[in-house]
């Protein structure tokens, strides 16, 4: 729609924009504004009281039963007390207890289904959409970051499209996310409406600044697209980014109070031992698990998104019909997935974090989740990552072939596939094996006196230490592909470069096999200096490898879109990999909890308060990760009808010309 | 091949290492037969280094046998990775599959024989393999046992309640008495192969040192209830393998592994030793322990010390979450 309007004149344009970036300034702060006036409402209460109604309602009673004759003249109303579970603070027990439940259709109405398998679909796709239309904003920021600063015009402009074929696509997708959100609801409000009722009333005073977060996201997204185009130039443009920045901030505050009611129902608090609300939001939000998980989600989200987003370009690479659209969507597929995997690197140390603090607040769920119950899954888990990284490697190496030059790193890909094919066997060997009694009896014990080895953390730390840092050597391969360093000290550089890789893995694998010979306390503090090896590795080498291609001798164009169709196939897999580690890791959460809606609080009393076999699992997290990319593919195939046909014209090399990659439709 | 040793001590290393000299041994092969002009074409190098991982390595050479479900995990890593190797590049990709393009275009009497033997074999093996599937078995079921299910938040032995989370080890003291891990952790037997005792002259070392006092005192009697009542099953050398150890399946647990009691807080011992097989929770499934509630038959003290004595002549240390 944006690209249809009339020319304006420069004033007025720029009138539009600073009107534009008001309302979205207004947008965002219309919640806290509101919220602020909930709060003060009693919403929020605070550790000073209970709510004035609620004070009011206590009193009413009160004089009712001394109406009655039931106490003595001119005793005070006395306001019961409780302790923060968590906190261990006292507070005024301003909520109702948790309700007791029971297995009965008051409780747990149901259809003749099992319930949670409903709650569990309609919460995962409600998950996945939210996450894509959370993490491209992001990209998009960057995107059009990196084209405003880039002083290649016509670098700048394909990275202004593609920041905007990026929007293009999570914009379908956002329409998804509030159909979900909403029949997320109804499943709750359906199926499970004393546990829903309980939740909704310790948020209470936070789930309408929720709904408002919502509003303001979408006004400042639809603002953001369809002013795309009357924000193109000079100081415009700066706005139309700020937008985009605001965007992200309420995004933002939108995952971190959703996160703060799946923190609650693990690790409860500003509550008492019978789940009575104490008057402190804060305390409620600010569970033990909550700044974990905000961090593990926001990393897992943009390497989701960026996975999506270069599943799509894929999909279009392998769909194209002309050597202009294999190249523009061969380059997008590599942007996004480039952005995908730098926060896939970083995904592992959070979730170590996230684990510590599970760990920390209760040992018995560490152990369910890590060591026993559950632990299997985290063996699957292990798998998908290692696919991965795995992947990802495969990608670049691929990606080489389209380099005039990139055949001389080719010939070492064995080597490097001895490294990933090791680290991940070692990765993903089971601590506790699936075996027939036969076998563990010819065993001789539980654990194999070889491989059992592998079973243990301080091996697989090694593992995937030794996986990350060779896909971090395959990403400098890819960035010398078609440069030769022509700086004066390439010759000590390489040498350097070749030494800090060889003494890293080595520091890694002692530590690993060191860990076997200390307490465990030490041999937990072990994994920081294999991690700082690891993004040593990254950080350092990287940019000293920029710096030695700097003014190098290009032995040859990057020709874009001559990539094998393997390429495609392995990000299409990437992306899967990442929707189905997805589904399973928000499983494992989950089912942490065993038989509790909220731990230790709220007991789950319904017919379908057991754990479910792996296999079973294993289906409804396949079937959703099947739904989601039969309804994504829906999606992309809209972002097709509003593509133009681009008309086809001499065969593409590098650069890819800006304008040759396909024009956005007029509207949305 | 269990005339070629595995070293105790250097197992999954020497592994790694047996089959990085093995690839390695193979490529300088196919470089010498290619530098001959007679290299092996990378279809068969393929397959032959994967049959020789999978078929060879893993099923002869690794012992005790390795089960089947870690050998397919194994399997299929290994064809990912020989996959990846294969079709790295494009021009060992079109060479890789080369052979199987010849087959299915069948331009000679050979590739053409070869193809309609293949139309036929595979159906049929698929058929069979089928067919096997769905055969009755009377093998017993396949079983994955949580070895260690989560422990409960507390546990009460003797009528005292002990929080697992925090409860200390009352005998991991120094020689004033006091509660100091890292005093008796520096006193545990030395941890390299045959976990000899670090000085047998010294009071602060050796148990049966007359003058034994504090820690290594009390890992003395630890040891003396374990003799007396532990090591028929897990046996004199804590490996699982005592006298009665094979009339269960699993044998006991063997405390020298890394995967058990080095993986383990004390109150988890504790909670274990005092409870028993019967007393794990349902996470245990399947329950597959016969170890009696020794509750029933030893003191708490006496627990606490016989469990000091296993981490003492492991040379391991136990968990800890600080």
């Amino acid at each position: 729609m944006g690209r249809l309007f009339t020319p304006m004149t420069r004033g007025k344009k720029r009138f539009s924009a600073v009107t534009a970036l008001i309302v979205a300034g207004v947008f965002l702060t219309l919640p806290i504004i509101l919220s602020v006036t909930a709060l003060a409402g009693g919403g929020g209460g605070g550790a000073s009281g209970p709510p004035a109604e609620v004070l009011e309602q206590r009193k009413a009673a009160a004089a009712a039963a001394a109406a009655a004759g039931e106490t003595v003249e001119g005793e005070e109303v006395k306001i019961e007390t409780g302790r923060d579970v968590y906190y261990k603070t006292e507070g005024p027990a301003v909520g109702m207890p948790a309700p007791i439940t029971a297995d009965n259709e008051t409780f747990y109405p149901r259809y003749n289904f099992e319930s949670r398998v409903l709650l569990w679909v309609a919460n995962q796709q409600h998950l996945y959409y939210g996450s894509f239309v959370l993490a491209v904003p992001i990209f998009c920021m960057c995107i059009e970051l990196a084209g405003m600063i880039s002083k290649d015009k016509a670098m700048a402009k394909k990275y202004d499209q593609l920041a905007y074929d990026f929007i293009r696509i999570s914009l379908t997708a956002y329409s998804l996310t509030a159909i979900l959100g909403g029949i997320l609801i109804f499943t709750f409000l359906t199926l499970y409406p004393a546990f829903f009722g309980y939740l909704s009333s310790i948020f209470r005073p936070v789930m309408h600044i929720y709904a408002l977060t919502f509003v303001a996201e979408s006004g400042v997204l639809y603002i953001y697209y369809y002013g795309w185009d009357k924000m193109r130039e000079g100081v415009l443009k700066w706005v139309h980014l700020s937008m985009c920045v605001i965007l992200n901030v309420i995004g933002t505050v939108l995952m971190f109070l959703a996160n703060s009611w799946i923190a609650f129902m693990m690790s409860p608090a500003g509550v008492d031992e019978q789940g009575r609300y104490l008057g402190n939001i804060w305390h409620v939000l600010h569970t033990a698990l909550w700044n974990p998980l905000n961090v593990h989600r926001i990393l897992g989200n943009m390497a989701f998104g960026g996975g999506v987003v270069a599943a799509y370009a894929a999909y279009r690479f392998l769909s194209s019909t002309t050597d202009e659209e294999r190249a523009h969507y061969d380059w997008m597929g590599y942007i996004a997935m480039s952005l995908g995997v730098a926060f896939l690197i970083p995904l592992p140390f959070a979730g170590y974090w996230l684990m510590r603090e599970v760990y920390a607040y209760r040992q018995q769920m560490g152990i369910t989740l890590m060591g026993g119950l559950l632990a299997w899954l985290f063996i699957i888990q292990a798998t998908m990552i290692g696919i991965l990284f795995l992947t990802t490697n495969y990608y670049l190496w691929q990606a080489l072939g389209r380099m005039t030059g990139g055949e001389r790193f080719q010939k070492y890909i064995k080597y490097l596939v001895f490294i990933l094919v090791v680290g991940l066997l070692v990765f993903i060997t089971p601590h506790t094996i699936v075996m027939s009694p036969a076998e563990l009896k010819a065993m001789g014990g539980q654990q194999h006196p070889v491989l059992g080895n592998y079973g243990v953390m301080s091996a697989k730390n090694g593992g995937i230490n030794a996986i990350i840092m060779t896909t971090i050597l395959s990403f400098i391969w890819y960035q010398r592909g078609n440069k030769v360093p022509t700086v004066s000290w390439s010759k000590f550089g390489n040498i350097f470069m070749g030494v800090f890789f060889i003494v890293a893995q080595i520091n890694n694998i002692f530590l690993a096999c060191y860990g076997y010979f200390i307490p465990a306390n030490v041999r937990i503090g072990l994994s920081v200096p294999q991690v700082a090896g690891t993004l040593s590795c990254l950080l350092l080498m990287t940019p000293l490898n920029l710096a030695m291609l700097k003014g190098g001798r290009e032995l040859g164009p990057i020709k874009w879109g001559q990539i094998p169709p393997r390429s495609q196939y392995a990000i299409i897999m990437l992306a899967t990999a990442f929707t189905w580690m997805m589904g399973l890791m928000g499983y494992i959460r989950s089912s942490v909890r065993l038989f509790w809606h909220v731990n230790e609080v709220m007991r789950d009393n319904s017919p379908w308060a057991y754990t479910h076999t792996i296999g079973f699992a294993a289906n409804v997290i396949s079937f959703n990760v099947l739904f989601f990319w039969i309804s994504i593919m829906f999606v992309f195939w809209l972002g097709t009808l509003g593509a133009k046909k681009v008309a086809v014209s001499k065969p593409v090399s590098d650069p890819v010309p800006a304008g040759a990659s396909p024009q956005p439709a007029a509207g949305h | 091949m269990t005339w070629l040793k595995l070293v105790e001590g250097y197992m999954p290393m020497q592994m790694i290492t047996e089959l990085a000299v093995c690839i390695l041994f193979f490529s300088i092969c196919n470089y010498l037969l290619k530098k001959a002009g007679i290299g092996v074409p990378k279809f068969w190098a393929g397959i032959l280094v994967w049959c020789f991982i999978n078929l060879f390595y893993l099923k002869y050479r690794i012992y005790p046998p390795i089960p089947f479900s870690v050998r397919a995990i194994y399997g299929t890593v290994s064809a990912c990775g020989i996959f990846m190797w294969v079709s790295g590049s494009q021009e060992e990709w079109l060479e890789f599959k080369r052979p199987i393009i010849s087959v299915l275009d069948a331009n000679n009497a050979f590739t053409k024989v070869l193809r309609t033997a293949l139309l036929l074999l595979l159906p049929l093996g698929l058929g069979a393999f089928a067919y096997s599937s769905l055969l009755p078995s009377f093998d017993e079921p396949i079983e994955l046992r949580t070895v260690h299910p989560a422990p409960p938040a507390t546990t009460k032995v003797h009528g005292k309640t002990y929080v697992l989370q925090t409860a200390q080890q009352p005998y991991r003291i120094d020689t004033e008495g006091k509660y100091d891990p890292a005093y008796s952790n520096a006193h545990i037997v030395d941890q390299s192969m045959g976990r000899l005792m670090k000085d047998v002259n010294s009071s602060e070392d050796n148990p049966w040192d007359p003058n034994a006092k504090g820690y290594i005192k009390h890992v003395r009697e630890g040891g003396e209830i374990f003799f007396q009542n532990c090591h028929f099953c897990h046996g004199d050398n804590l490996n699982g393998r005592g006298l009665w150890a094979f009339a269960f399946n699993p044998i006991p647990a063997n405390f020298t592994d890394a995967g058990t009691i080095a993986q383990l807080q004390e109150t988890f011992v504790f909670w274990r030793v005092a409870k028993g097989g019967i007393g794990l929770p349902g996470e245990g499934f399947p329950w597959a322990s016969v170890m009696p509630p020794w509750e029933q038959h030893l003191t708490v003290d006496e627990i606490w010390k016989v469990i000091m004595f296993e981490y003492w002549h492991t040379g391991y240390y136990p968990r800890t979450w600080d």
